[in-house]
């Protein structure tokens, strides 16, 4: 019998940010344990909060057998890798002092605006160890601090927000991000005439992505419910559009190197999409194996499931332009907040952008109207894709964007 | 019993925590989870400033409670404070899901089974490509105790069941789910019927599905599109945490003035069975139900004990937290629009061309809420047509609370499963949401 032991551990110091001041500080100290048990292609699983009994955890595992889920892969094997990191700060009251600090700063440039929301300090452990001389193990603090803005009178519960996740802090650019950020608010351009703009997301925003999220899932796309089954080495997209899940810093991802099934993939990413040619959906080991698919590393769930395909983020890969290059001269529609869009069945794109900031590729010029913007999954990533900037937003940290021609129409 | 410090507000909320999930996907079982843990959260507070611990280790609470109160500064004055005040006090046990009504009671192969009866209905259809059957259970006892006095024992109880799936009809796809909620696992069963019709519906959908010509319409909402629009688009604006600290804020969010129309009314009540039942918030107060509109005129809002010292009005039971790991925020109970005069089809038959919205994918609301819709139709010359396909619908929110001209006599409150409230990052928290056919004069569709 292999016997494989998982645990998550997160501590964290939670600020609380309420109208420019520290309402109250939380902190989090919380252990997940799970022991996985396979034995005749049979999985069987079984998890505790805080100090266990490993045997009676492990006892447990095994009766979870009984349930017989069927489990035929091999668990991994052979493999070692120790990865520690920290943001800039260890020291909780350090970190709490800062963000008083921040916060004072922030509105004294800022008086006609109210912040709120939470920093956090994070430490989150992964570790999984098995008798196949399995032995990862991850440990990583990363700061968030995640302000959401309002204008004062108005009648919105929030009108923007600005926010950094990573390891480095720098007060001085995260107020120079705040502060142009804000001050394009405070600029409104009332004139919009609708038609075709370059429309900028920042890459990690999750909207413009969403049917690729659904229809890269590897049972749905196995099964024939995606858009992109059975296409896999078929160019669908533009030939600059490269797709991948990612576990790398680069990314801005800052969780665990591996997988719930403990699989390390090269440099933590892995090509879903790659030059504009469908190479795999995202798999965990269970779904590649019975569907015959490439697998991909993306085994999620929580940390006493069976584990099943989870998305990862997905980044994109970059362009060797920056984004004042790629918009030729052209002035962009940076997405700050677009917020209750979707995608149709057939691939059609249709979002209301709540904020809009009109964008030269450098520098915020002001505040759009409330816009409609929309296209199609294919002519987003195909004809109309104008390519991911190699500069960041900010020099905090990973912070990319990504630019596509829509159709834009004032709300 | 613990020993709470002097000069400060301090309490303790405990949650035995009993839960299953099972997964069924294809005919195959991936995974079945029977677990109970026990944790708690500790507050505390002194008068300018809380202090939180959440632990799994509940032998260690007293430990929690003096560190945090080290962190914290004695206040002679903190009786007098406005928060510590408002905190209601309460004691007894107040408990609803025992015996045979508690999901502990009934065993995993009854769950398992109920499952097993449902999804050959789905199962050998021609266009389903994907199936996934899933049952949660999720029974929580909170035992909340108060330096002020507090001790009360309560439970919740959250049960349901999904089955997605994916639909294909050559290059045509659809996905949908039936989604069930309750707080009794009698009430999943004998769910045939329902579930039959909607698969069907959904097939329906898949082939003759159109797309909608983009524009303005006019929409009705089904209970389940009315409810979320209630909640997106209204229930979070009346959470008060969004107005303190803005003068302005309070002028425009004045009691008694104008937002909708005469006929819509908003209520919330955590005293409602379903998935929304909180009959003490995390903080100890009882559930109460509260008109967020009343006849068109704004009549109340949502309060946790240090929003209602803020703006000096009475609790709510509002401040809930999504479990032992975070502390109670504003957040809703079960949110509806009451019920008007109209029967559904004297609410249709005056529309020559308009939208029913059927069911939802989701929804969000800021100045400009949306709904995305899963099944919609046309309306035509006062019926319902053909079914279309639309990525997102939306309005500017106070236009469209001015806006609603006709609801339907029936109010249905939804239940579902899986899901919930996400407010920063609190997600997914049971509410229930819900309301009559409601009739809006015009909304952008596209």
């Amino acid at each position: 019998m292999i016997k494989e032991k998982y645990v998550e551990k997160t501590s964290q110091l939670a600020v609380n940010i309420e109208n420019n001041r520290v309402e109250s500080v939380r902190r989090k100290d919380i252990t997940k344990t799970a022991i996985r048990v396979y034995s005749e292609n049979k999985l069987g699983v079984a998890g505790g909060l805080g100090k266990i009994d490993e045997e009676e955890l492990t006892e447990r595992a095994v009766k979870a057998l009984d349930f017989n889920i069927q489990y035929p892969v091999e668990p991994t094997s052979d493999l070692e890798m120790n990865i520690v990191y920290h943001a800039d700060f260890n020291d909780e009251n350090e970190f709490v002092n800062e963000i008083e600090e921040l916060l004072v700063e922030i509105s004294k440039e800022q008086p006609d605006f109210i912040f709120s929301n939470k920093a956090t300090l994070t430490t989150t452990e992964n570790s999984i160890k098995n008798n196949l001389g399995l032995n990862l193990f991850h440990s990583g603090t990363s700061l968030n601090i995640g302000l959401i803005f309002k204008r004062k009178g108005s009648g919105n519960i929030f009108d923007g927000m600005v926010g950094y996740s990573g390891l480095k802090y720098d007060r001085k650019e995260f107020l120079k991000l705040t502060n142009e950020i804000c001050e394009a608010f405070k600029n409104s351009i009332e004139e919009f005439n609708p038609g075709r703009y370059p429309v900028v997301f920042l890459q990690s925003d999750s909207i413009y992505l969403m049917k690729l999220y659904r229809d890269l899932h590897g049972l749905i796309f196995a099964t024939g419910g995606s858009l992109l089954s059975g296409k896999i080495g078929q160019k669908l997209f533009d030939e600059s559009f490269t797709l991948y899940q990612t576990r790398n810093h680069a990314d801005g991802f800052y969780g665990s190197f591996f997988d719930l099934e403990g699989t390390v993939t090269p440099e933590f990413r892995y090509p879903l999409i790659e030059n504009g040619i469908l190479r795999s959906p995202y798999t965990n080991k269970k779904t590649a194996k019975l569907f015959n698919l490439p697998h991909t590393g993306a085994a999620g769930g929580e940390y006493d499931s069976v584990p099943d395909v989870a998305a990862y983020p997905f980044s994109l890969k970059e362009s060797d332009k920056t984004l004042e290059e790629l918009l030729e001269g052209r002035k962009g529609i940076f997405v700050l907040v677009a917020s209750g869009g979707d995608f149709t069945p057939d691939g059609n794109f249709a979002t209301p952008v709540q904020l809009p900031l009109l964008f030269d590729g450098k520098r915020f010029i002001g505040r759009l109207p409330e816009l409609n913007i929309s296209s199609n999954l294919f002519d987003m990533f195909g004809k109309d894709f104008i390519g991911v900037g190699k500069d960041n937003l900010t020099s905090l940290g990973p912070s990319r964007a990504v630019i596509m021609e829509m159709e834009v129409s004032k709300i | 019993m613990y020993k709470f410090p002097e000069g400060l507000y301090t309490d303790v909320r405990i949650e035995d925590v009993f839960q299953t999930s099972i997964q069924i996907t294809m005919g195959r079982l991936d995974d079945v989870k029977e677990k109970s843990y026990r944790a708690a959260f500790i507050r505390l507070y002194d008068g300018k400033r809380w202090f939180y611990a959440s632990t799994s280790d509940v032998d260690g609470i007293q430990g929690e409670i003096d560190a945090l109160a080290s962190m914290a500064s004695k206040n002679e004055n903190i009786e007098k404070d406005p928060i510590f005040k408002r905190l209601e006090v309460n004691e007894g046990e107040f408990l609803k899901f025992i015996g045979k009504d508690s999901v502990k009671e009934i065993s995993l192969n009854e769950k398992i089974g109920l499952l097993k009866e449902y999804y050959p209905i789905i199962a050998h259809s021609e266009h389903v490509k994907l199936w996934r059957a899933n049952y949660i259970d999720l029974n929580v006892k909170k035992s909340f105790y108060s330096s002020k006095g507090s001790n009360i024992v309560f439970d919740t109880q959250r049960v349901g069941m999904r089955i997605g799936f994916e639909l294909s009809d050559g290059e045509k796809k659809f996905a949908d789910r039936f989604d069930r909620g309750s707080n009794y696992f009698a009430s999943l069963k004998g769910l045939e019927k329902e579930i039959e019709t909607r698969f069907n519906k959904a097939v329906l959908f898949l082939k003759e599905a159109v797309d909608v010509k983009p524009g303005k319409y006019t929409v009705v909402l089904s209970p389940e599109a009315a409810g979320v629009f209630a909640h997106e688009s209204f229930g979070h604006k009346s959470e008060s945490d969004f107005m303190i600290g803005d003068e302005s804020m309070k002028e425009e969010w004045k009691i008694g003035k104008k937002v909708g129309s005469e006929i819509l009314s908003i209520v919330d009540d955590g005293n409602i069975m379903g998935t929304g039942y909180t009959p003490f918030d995390d903080e100890g107060t009882r559930a109460k139900e509260t008109y967020l509109i009343k006849n068109g005129i704004l009549a109340g809002r949502l309060h946790s004990a240090k929003t209602a010292a803020a703006l000096k009005e009475e609790l709510t039971g509002n401040a809930r937290a999504l479990n032992f790991e975070y502390e109670p925020i504003v957040r809703m109970t079960t949110t509806y629009i009451k019920g008007g005069d109209k029967s559904f089809e004297e609410l249709i038959s005056e529309i020559d061309e308009g939208v029913l919205i059927e069911t939802l994918k989701h929804g969000s609301g800021m100045s400009t809420f949306t709904l995305a819709p899963s099944m919609a139709y046309m309306i035509r010359n006062g019926k319902v047509a053909e079914p279309v396909k639309i990525s997102v619908v939306s309005g500017n929110v106070f236009e469209t609370l001015n806006e609603i001209d006709g609801l339907t006599k029936d109010v249905k409150i939804l239940e579902f499963a899986l899901g919930g409230c996400g407010k920063f990052e609190q997600f997914p928290l049971p509410v229930g949401f819900g309301g009559p056919y409601v009739r809006v004069k015009s909304l952008n569709v596209r």
